[in-house]
C-alpha cells in the first residue's frame, strides 16, 4: 500500500531457502541474525522496540497495520519490518521524524469514529489501541466519516462488536492457521469492512482463541463481558487440568472466584475447554474430622488404591510411597495401558520417552495420525497439525476406522482400516517407513516375513494407499507419527508399541505418543501400576469402597486441580507447575499421608523427590519458572530428560486380526469434553449425553433416532438416547463417557466394542 | 529593645524581635510587699472584667443575643466543597443513574473501600449490579469524586456517620438521589467538578453529518 515499496537488492523475497548468518545494524546496534529472520524479529531478539498493531508472533505476518515501518539506508521510502528479511550489512533505522509522523497518522486513522467507551469496555487497561493512542500522542479524533448502525453480535462463546473492530485480522488468522475452525472471514469494503462468522450455528468454543488475540474489545468472551475490569483480576499461573497437553494458562481471580482464563496469546494457544471450562473447583469444603478419621480407617483396611489420572505428580508420588510402605496395589485404569505401551516402546526404541513434541509437530512437513480421533482426543495436537498444514503445507495422513469431517481441511489422505486391525496396520506402516533403512536382523526378518497381502486384505489398508503416502512424503524432511489411545489398550498393545519403537529408532519419523489423560505420562513415570483391584479399594477420583473425590460427592472431599499446587507432566515431556487459584479448606492427600507415617509439610515438598531415574530433576517447586522470553521460548517448569534403555528387539508374529461386525461403539468424548471435570463446568454442562451414530449404524443396531437405549461397556451400564448424526458414516457410533462421574476413570479396555443392547 | 540574630546550623538566618517590659523592681519582703498586694487587689480593675460578663449575660438573656446552635435541631450550613458521605447522582433528563461502571473509583481508592460488580444487561449496556463503600475504611479523600468521568460519585454534606449499622450508608441505592428529588439534585462543587470555563474548553469531535 502507500508505505510499502519493494526495494531493490537489500530486501529479499520471503521464501528463501538456505539460512545464513548475517550482521545487521539496527538503530546503531549491531545485531547477529540469520537470513531467515525478519527485521522485526531481529529487533525484538535484541531488545529494540518497534511498535506493531497487527503482528502476532505465533502466526505468519499479517501486514495489515503498517505500524512496523522502518527505514533501510539506501532504499527509498519505508519498509514493513514484520515481513521483510534483510541481507548482511544492512543499516536499519526504526525511528525518524518521517516514520513517527506515519505512525501517528495510522493511529489517527484507527481512531476514526472509534466509540469513546473505554469507560465500560472490557479491554480498557489492556487495549493495544488505547496504549498506542497514548504512545503516539493522539489526543483528539481529528477525522471522521459517516457512521452506521453496527449492532453487537452474539456468537455464543464470544461476541463481536463491529464498531470497536480495527480490522487487524489477527482473529481470522488464528482461526485459519491455529485452531483450524475456519469460521472467520473478512468482509472487505473500506469503512464497512468487518469480520464475518461463517459458522455461526456451530458455536465453536475454539473461537475463544480468536477473542484472546483481539487487540481491542471487539471480540470478547460473552460470559465475561462487562463483569470485571482487567486490572481488578489477579493472574494465577497454572497448567490446564483437562488433557495431557497441559497448556499454560492464567486463572484470573477476584474475591475467590475465577472470572476468566487467559494465556500468553502471543506465543501459546488454548482450546475452548481450557479457556471456558474453569469452574470445576470443589467449593465450600471444610475440615470434616469424622470423614477424615473414616478415611484413615479405610486406608488401614484397604489393599488397593484406585485413582484417576487427574492428579499431580506429587500426589502420584505420595501414592507410590504408600505402595512401597504398605504394599497397596495401585490401579490407574487410564494410565496403565499407556505405561505398558511406553515400556514396550522403550525396549525397542532404546529410550524411555518418545522424541517428538508439539513444537516439532508444528514444524513437520509430513504427519501420520494413527489410532486417535485427534480433534476430540487432544485439540492442542490438532492445532499443531493445523499449523504444520497451513504453514508448511504438510502432508497429513489420518489413519482411523472413522472418518472425521471436522479435520477434513487439514487431512490430505484418509486411510481407513478395520476395527481391531491396528497391529496389522502398524506392521504395514513400519514396513513402508523402514523400507530402505538399515535394520537389525531380527526386525528385518520380521518385516520380510510379513504376509502383506493378507494383512492388507484383513485390515482393508491397500498397498497402493501406503505407497501413495510414501510418494507424497518423498523429498521432504521432518516427519512426525502421532499415536493415540486406540492403541494403548489394544489386546496386542505390546507388539504395536515395539513396532512404533522401531519406527522412532530406525525411520525418519519422530514419534508423539499422545498421553490418554491429564497426567497419564507423569503417573506412568512415577508409579508402578497394577492391573487388578483387590478386596477393599480406596478410590481417589475413581470408584471405590471408600471414595476421595474432588467432585464433592465422595466420602472425603479432595481439592480439584485448580485448588492445589503441584506439577503435571505434559505431552511436551514438560514438568509444569500449577498454582492455587481458589481457596480450599478441607483435607488433602498430604494430610492423609502425614497421618499414615509420611512426613511433609506441604504436598509440594515432594516436587524435588520425583524419581530422577525416570528423568525428573531435583528441583524445588518454588524454583520452577513460569514465563515466555522475548523470543517466545517457553520457560515453564523443566523438560524431562530422556533416559536410554537397553533395547531388546524381539517381535512376535502378527496375531490373527479379529473381526468386528455389526454395530460397534467407539469410546470418544466430543470436543470440549474430556472428563468428569469439564462436564461439571457451566460452559460445557450438558443435560443430555447421546450416543451418536449414522443411519447405517441405526440399521445395524436396530435403533431409531431418539430411542432410549441401555448397554454395558467395561462393566458400566449406560442409559443413553440414540441420536442420528448425518456427519458420520459406517457402523461405528461415538460413545461418550465423560458424564458418569467417578466411574469415568474406569476405562482400561480397547476403545472399540460391540454394542449389545439390553432390553 | 533587644535584637538578636540566631544562627543555627541548618536553618536560615532568622530575625527575632523581643521587647523587655520595664516594670521596675518588685518588693520582696515585709510591708512593701504587703502594700503592693493590697494595692493591686483593691484597684477595681477586677470589676471591669466582671462587668463585661454581666453585660453579655444580660444581652443573651433579655435581648436575644444568643449564639448557640441547637444541634442537632439546628445545623450550620457547610461549604459545597465539604467531603462527607458520598452521593450518587442521576442524569437530569432521563433520571437514570450516571454511573457507567468504569471501575476507576474502585481502582483509585487508596483505602480500598469501594467494591463493585457489573454485568452485561438486557439492553447490551453495562449495569452496576452491586456497589458498596465501606465507610469503616473510607478516609473521605475525594479521589473517587475527582476521578469519576461522569460526575456520578460525588461527596455530599452528610457528615453524621453514626448509625446502628454501617450498611445504612454503604449501598448504592442509599447514596443515589431519590427519583422524586431529582429536581433538587445539586451539582458538586468540590474535587472533580466541572471547571467554570468548561464549555469554552471543550474541543468538539468532528462529525460527518
Amino acid at each position: 500500500m502507500l508505505l510499502y515499496i519493494n526495494g531493490g537488492g537489500i530486501i529479499m523475497d520471503i521464501k528463501q531457502n538456505k539460512s545464513q548468518k548475517i550482521n545487521v545494524t539496527i538503530d546503531g546496534k549491531v545485531c547477529e541474525a540469520t537470513t531467515d529472520d525478519t527485521i522485526l524479529r531481529i529487533a525484538r531478539n535484541n531488545g529494540i522496540y518497534i511498535p506493531t498493531m497487527c503482528y502476532l508472533t505465533k502466526v505468519e505476518p499479517i501486514a495489515s497495520c503498517r505500524m512496523c515501518v522502518v527505514e533501510v539506508e539506501g532504499i527509498e521510502g519505508a519498509i514493513l519490518s514484520c515481513q521483510s528479511r534483510t541481507t548482511d550489512g544492512a543499516v536499519i533505522n526504526t525511528k525518524s521524524k518521517y516514520i513517527d509522523k506515519q505512525r501517528q497518522n495510522i493511529m489517527k486513522l484507527y481512531n476514526v469514529n472509534h466509540p469513546l467507551e473505554c469507560g465500560v469496555c472490557d479491554k480498557s487497561g489492556e487495549c493495544e489501541l488505547q496504549n498506542k493512542t497514548l504512545e503516539f500522542n493522539v489526543n483528539a479524533q481529528s477525522f471522521t466519516t459517516k457512521d452506521m448502525f453496527r449492532p453487537v453480535e452474539n456468537w455464543g462463546f464470544v461476541s463481536y462488536d463491529p464498531a470497536l473492530c480495527i480490522m487487524c485480522e489477527k482473529c481470522v488468522r488464528v482461526a485459519n492457521e491455529i485452531t483450524g475452525n475456519e469460521a472467520l472471514q473478512i468482509n472487505t469494503g473500506g469503512y464497512k469492512s468487518r469480520i464475518l462468522n461463517v459458522k455461526k450455528d456451530f458455536n465453536d468454543s475454539s473461537l475463544g482463541e480468536s477473542a484472546a488475540v483481539c487487540p481491542v474489545g471487539a471480540l470478547v468472551s460473552t460470559n465475561f463481558k462487562y463483569t470485571s475490569k482487567a486490572w481488578e483480576l489477579d493472574k494465577i499461573p497454572a497448567t490446564c487440568a483437562h488433557c495431557s497437553s497441559g497448556c499454560s494458562l492464567y486463572y484470573e481471580v477476584k474475591n475467590d472466584k475465577i472470572y476468566r482464563v487467559t494465556n500468553d496469546f502471543e506465543f501459546s494457544s488454548l482450546c475452548g475447554a481450557g479457556r471456558f471450562g474453569f469452574d470445576f473447583a470443589n467449593e465450600n469444603v471444610n475440615k470434616d474430622t469424622q470423614a477424615f478419621t473414616n478415611a484413615i480407617t479405610a486406608f488401614k483396611e484397604a489393599d488397593t488404591i484406585r485413582f484417576s489420572a487427574i492428579i499431580t505428580n506429587e500426589e502420584a508420588l505420595i501414592l507410590q510411597k504408600f505402595k512401597e510402605k504398605y504394599k497397596y496395589r495401585l490401579v490407574c485404569d487410564e494410565a496403565y495401558g499407556y505405561q505398558t505401551f511406553l515400556k514396550a516402546f522403550g525396549n525397542v526404541s532404546g529410550e524411555n520417552l518418545y522424541n517428538a513434541n508439539l513444537k516439532s509437530l508444528s514444524n513437520s512437513k509430513g504427519i501420520i495420525v494413527l489410532g486417535s480421533r485427534i480433534n476430540d482426543d487432544n485439540p492442542m495436537v490438532k492445532y499443531h497439525i493445523t499449523m504444520a498444514s497451513k504453514r508448511n503445507s504438510a502432508r497429513v495422513a489420518y489413519m482411523h476406522p472413522i472418518e472425521d469431517g471436522n479435520i477434513s481441511n487439514i487431512v490430505t489422505q484418509f486411510i481407513k482400516y478395520e476395527v481391531g486391525s491396528e497391529e496389522g496396520v502398524t506392521a504395514l506402516l513400519a514396513n513402508a517407513l523402514l523400507q530402505n533403512k538399515e535394520l537389525p536382523g531380527s526386525l528385518r526378518d520380521f518385516l520380510n516375513d510379513l504376509d502383506i497381502g493378507n494383512i492388507s486384505a484383513e485390515s482393508n489398508v491397500g498397498e497402493e494407499e501406503l505407497s501413495m503416502l510414501m510418494q507424497s512424503l518423498d523429498k521432504k524432511e521432518g516427519f512426525t507419527l502421532v499415536v493415540g489411545s486406540d492403541l494403548y489398550n489394544h489386546p496386542r498393545a505390546v507388539q504395536i508399541a515395539k513396532l512404533i519403537g522401531a519406527i522412532q529408532k530406525y525411520s525418519d519419523f519422530d514419534v508423539l505418543l499422545v498421553p490418554p489423560a491429564t497426567n497419564a505420562l507423569g503417573i506412568a513415570l512415577i508409579c508402578t501400576l497394577d492391573d487388578e483391584v483387590g478386596k477393599y479399594t480406596i478410590g481417589y477420583n475413581a470408584v471405590g469402597d471408600f471414595e476421595l473425590s474432588c467432585l464433592g460427592n465422595g466420602d472425603l472431599d479432595m481439592p480439584a486441580l485448580n485448588q492445589q499446587e503441584g506439577t503435571l507432566t505434559t505431552i511436551d515431556k514438560r514438568v509444569a507447575p500449577t498454582n492455587v487459584a481458589l481457596s480450599y479448606n478441607g483435607y488433602t492427600l498430604n494430610d492423609i499421608a502425614n497421618t499414615l507415617g509420611l512426613n511433609a509439610k506441604y504436598t509440594i515438598d515432594y516436587t524435588s523427590m520425583l524419581p530422577s531415574k525416570s528423568g525428573f530433576k531435583v528441583m524445588d517447586f518454588d524454583e520452577l519458572p513460569f514465563n515466555f522470553d522475548m523470543v517466545g521460548v517457553e520457560h515453564r517448569g523443566y523438560l524431562l530428560s530422556t533416559k536410554s534403555i537397553k533395547n531388546i528387539d524381539t517381535f512376535e508374529e502378527i496375531d490373527e486380526i479379529p473381526t468386528y461386525d455389526g454395530a460397534i461403539i467407539y469410546r470418544c468424548n466430543e470436543a470440549n469434553q474430556f472428563n468428569m471435570l469439564t462436564n461439571r463446568t457451566k460452559a460445557f454442562d450438558q443435560n443430555e449425553v447421546c450416543l451418536k451414530g449414522s443411519a447405517q449404524f441405526a440399521n445395524a443396531a436396530k435403533v431409531k433416532d431418539g430411542d432410549e437405549i441401555s448397554y454395558v461397556v467395561d462393566g458400566i451400564r449406560y442409559k443413553r438416547k440414540f441420536k442420528l448424526d448425518s456427519s458420520l458414516k459406517g457402523t461405528i457410533a461415538l460413545h461418550p463417557n465423560y458424564d458418569i462421574r467417578l466411574s469415568s476413570a474406569l476405562v482400561s479396555s480397547y476403545r472399540f466394542s460391540h454394542l449389545t443392547l439390553e432390553q | 529593645m533587644h535584637e538578636e540574630i540566631i544562627h543555627t546550623e541548618n536553618k536560615p538566618k532568622e530575625k527575632q524581635n523581643y521587647v523587655m517590659l520595664d516594670l521596675g523592681k518588685s518588693p520582696e519582703f515585709g510591708l512593701p510587699a504587703f502594700k503592693q498586694v493590697v494595692k493591686r487587689s483593691l484597684n477595681g480593675e477586677l470589676f471591669v472584667g466582671l462587668w463585661v460578663t454581666l453585660r453579655e449575660m444580660a444581652k443573651t438573656l433579655f435581648m436575644g443575643g444568643k449564639h448557640t446552635t441547637k444541634y442537632p435541631m439546628e445545623k450550620l450550613p457547610i461549604s459545597p466543597r465539604y467531603r462527607a458521605i458520598h452521593n450518587m447522582l442521576r442524569l437530569l433528563e432521563s433520571g437514570h443513574y450516571r454511573c457507567i461502571g468504569c471501575g476507576l473509583c474502585e481502582k483509585i481508592c487508596i483505602s480500598n473501600c469501594i467494591a463493585m460488580d457489573t454485568r452485561y444487561d438486557e439492553n447490551q449496556r453495562k449495569e452496576v449490579s452491586e456497589y458498596t463503600i465501606n465507610f469503616g475504611r473510607c478516609i473521605y479523600c475525594g479521589y473517587c469524586a475527582e476521578v469519576c468521568p461522569e460526575l456520578a460519585i460525588v461527596h455530599g454534606g452528610r457528615y453524621e456517620t453514626a448509625s446502628e449499622q454501617r450498611a445504612s450508608f454503604s449501598l448504592f441505592d442509599d447514596m443515589l438521589t431519590p427519583i422524586d428529588m431529582l429536581k433538587q439534585q445539586q451539582e458538586f462543587q468540590g474535587f472533580g467538578s466541572v471547571s467554570p470555563n468548561a464549555d469554552a474548553a471543550i474541543k468538539k469531535t468532528p462529525l460527518a453529518y
